[in-house]
């Protein structure tokens, strides 16, 4: 145990209604007992419930701990009880560019450069924010980036059928390569293959299980995760078509949009575009 | 520790208008935990095939940073199945085409917390 530790153990102590708690805490989180840590910061804001830096250091904490939904509750609380909290602010942004929530990513990080502390971590964060928007926005929907001379590029088979910059389309052929379209990530990368990779064999799953309970050839698989929603459809030559739109996006949307998809692959396919 | 732990959330699930077939499944080697089948359906092979759907699911968002699969649905013209996570497991529904999907994602999301914390108690 450190010194540090020590001392503030025994003042809490000693008053147990300090709000000692907090340097305590933080101090037990940067050694790594995150358990230790939110057992203290919850004991504390058993009796400071509206403790903003309490719940700031609880949000630190669930970072630390994975979990980005419980840091955003907790930050927002502190935004409740300290109106432009500046540790919030940063916060809230931190969580949201991880989630892929560039717009919110960006409001929440002007917010807090706009306190004009000068602060160069929020500087650094916001433009690094705002670079991933413009990579997201422009690949690989922007038809001027084809290479010189090139007509045709499968990159951007499916630019003008998405609306958004945080939709993106794959196409993959039976073995999970790609053979056109995008996959692009929250931070604008292309992970087209490493998705294809996951996904091959997802066509010969579904098929299997279809089969199994006779419902008939399987027409779509949507799932869901925390930032975004994800749909498939099968595509010519047991290939498959992966439709990515941010978590906003109504489900309904999401299966009209997949259809022109894969009318638009299926027109590729045949040669016809 | 009841012989059936995940009844009341199959139950629950089987009692939606048009649902089949409702399971629990260890994601990682697809063996059924619990299930509510109607006579005559084997559920050991869904059990097995849904899990590595729902596997797939989790492994490619996870290689596009997409965060943790909360649902999953797969339609096809003669029925649904439907997947939630929760812990190593997975909480299955098998449907007819005509069942309301979004009040059995609803069902199914709202199934989770009890999944976890059953499947913590099992485990």
């Amino acid at each position: 145990m450190s010194d540090d530790v020590r001392r503030l153990s025994d003042e809490l102590a000693r008053d147990p209604g300090s709000r000692v708690f907090v340097p305590l805490g933080e101090a037990l989180r940067r050694q790594g007992q995150l358990d230790l840590a939110l057992k203290v910061t919850l004991r504390g804001l058993e009796r400071h419930p509206h403790f903003a830096d309490g719940h700031d250091l609880l949000a630190r904490i669930a970072v630390d701990r994975g979990d980005l939904e419980k840091a955003f509750d907790e930050w927002d609380m502190v935004l409740r009880l300290v109106p432009g909290h500046l540790g919030a602010l940063k916060g809230m942004g931190f969580v949201c560019f991880q989630q892929g929530r560039h717009a919110q990513a960006e409001e929440y990080l002007s917010a807090a450069a706009a306190q004009g502390d000068g602060d160069e971590q929020v500087a650094s964060a916001l433009e690094h924010v705002r670079d991933a928007r413009r990579a997201v926005a422009e690949l690989p929907r922007d038809p001027s980036r084809l290479p010189p001379g090139t007509t045709h590029d499968p990159r951007f088979l499916f630019a003008d059928v998405l609306s958004e910059a945080e939709q993106t389309a794959l196409l993959l052929d039976h073995d999970g390569l790609v053979l056109a379209g995008a996959y692009v990530a929250w931070d604008g990368r292309d992970v087209g293959q490493e998705v294809g990779a996951e996904l091959s064999g997802v066509t010969d799953a579904a098929r299997r299980a279809t089969r199994h309970l006779s419902l008939g050839e399987w027409t779509s698989i949507v799932f869901e995760t925390e930032v975004a929603v994800v749909a498939m459809t099968p595509s010519t030559n047991d290939g498959l078509l992966v439709l990515a739109t941010s978590r906003a996006t109504p489900l309904g949307l999401v299966r009209r949009l997949l259809d022109r998809c894969a009318e638009r692959a299926r027109r590729w396919q045949g040669g016809r575009i | 520790m009841s012989a059936r732990p995940f009844s009341s959330i199959l139950d629950s699930l089987t009692r939606q208008r048009w649902v089949t077939a409702a399971l629990v499944v260890s994601e990682r080697d697809g063996i059924v935990v619990e299930s509510n089948l109607q006579i005559g359906q084997s559920g050991d092979r869904v059990a097995a095939l849904a899990a590595s759907l729902y596997r797939k699911a989790r492994l490619s968002a996870k290689a596009a940073g997409l965060g943790a699969v909360s649902f999953m649905q797969l339609e096809a013209p003669g029925g649904r199945i439907c997947a939630v996570g929760g812990g190593d497991l997975v909480l299955v529904v098998v449907a007819e085409p005509a069942v309301n999907v979004g009040l059995v994602r609803v069902e199914l999301l709202r199934a989770v917390g009890e999944l976890l914390s059953v499947g913590g108690e099992v485990a």
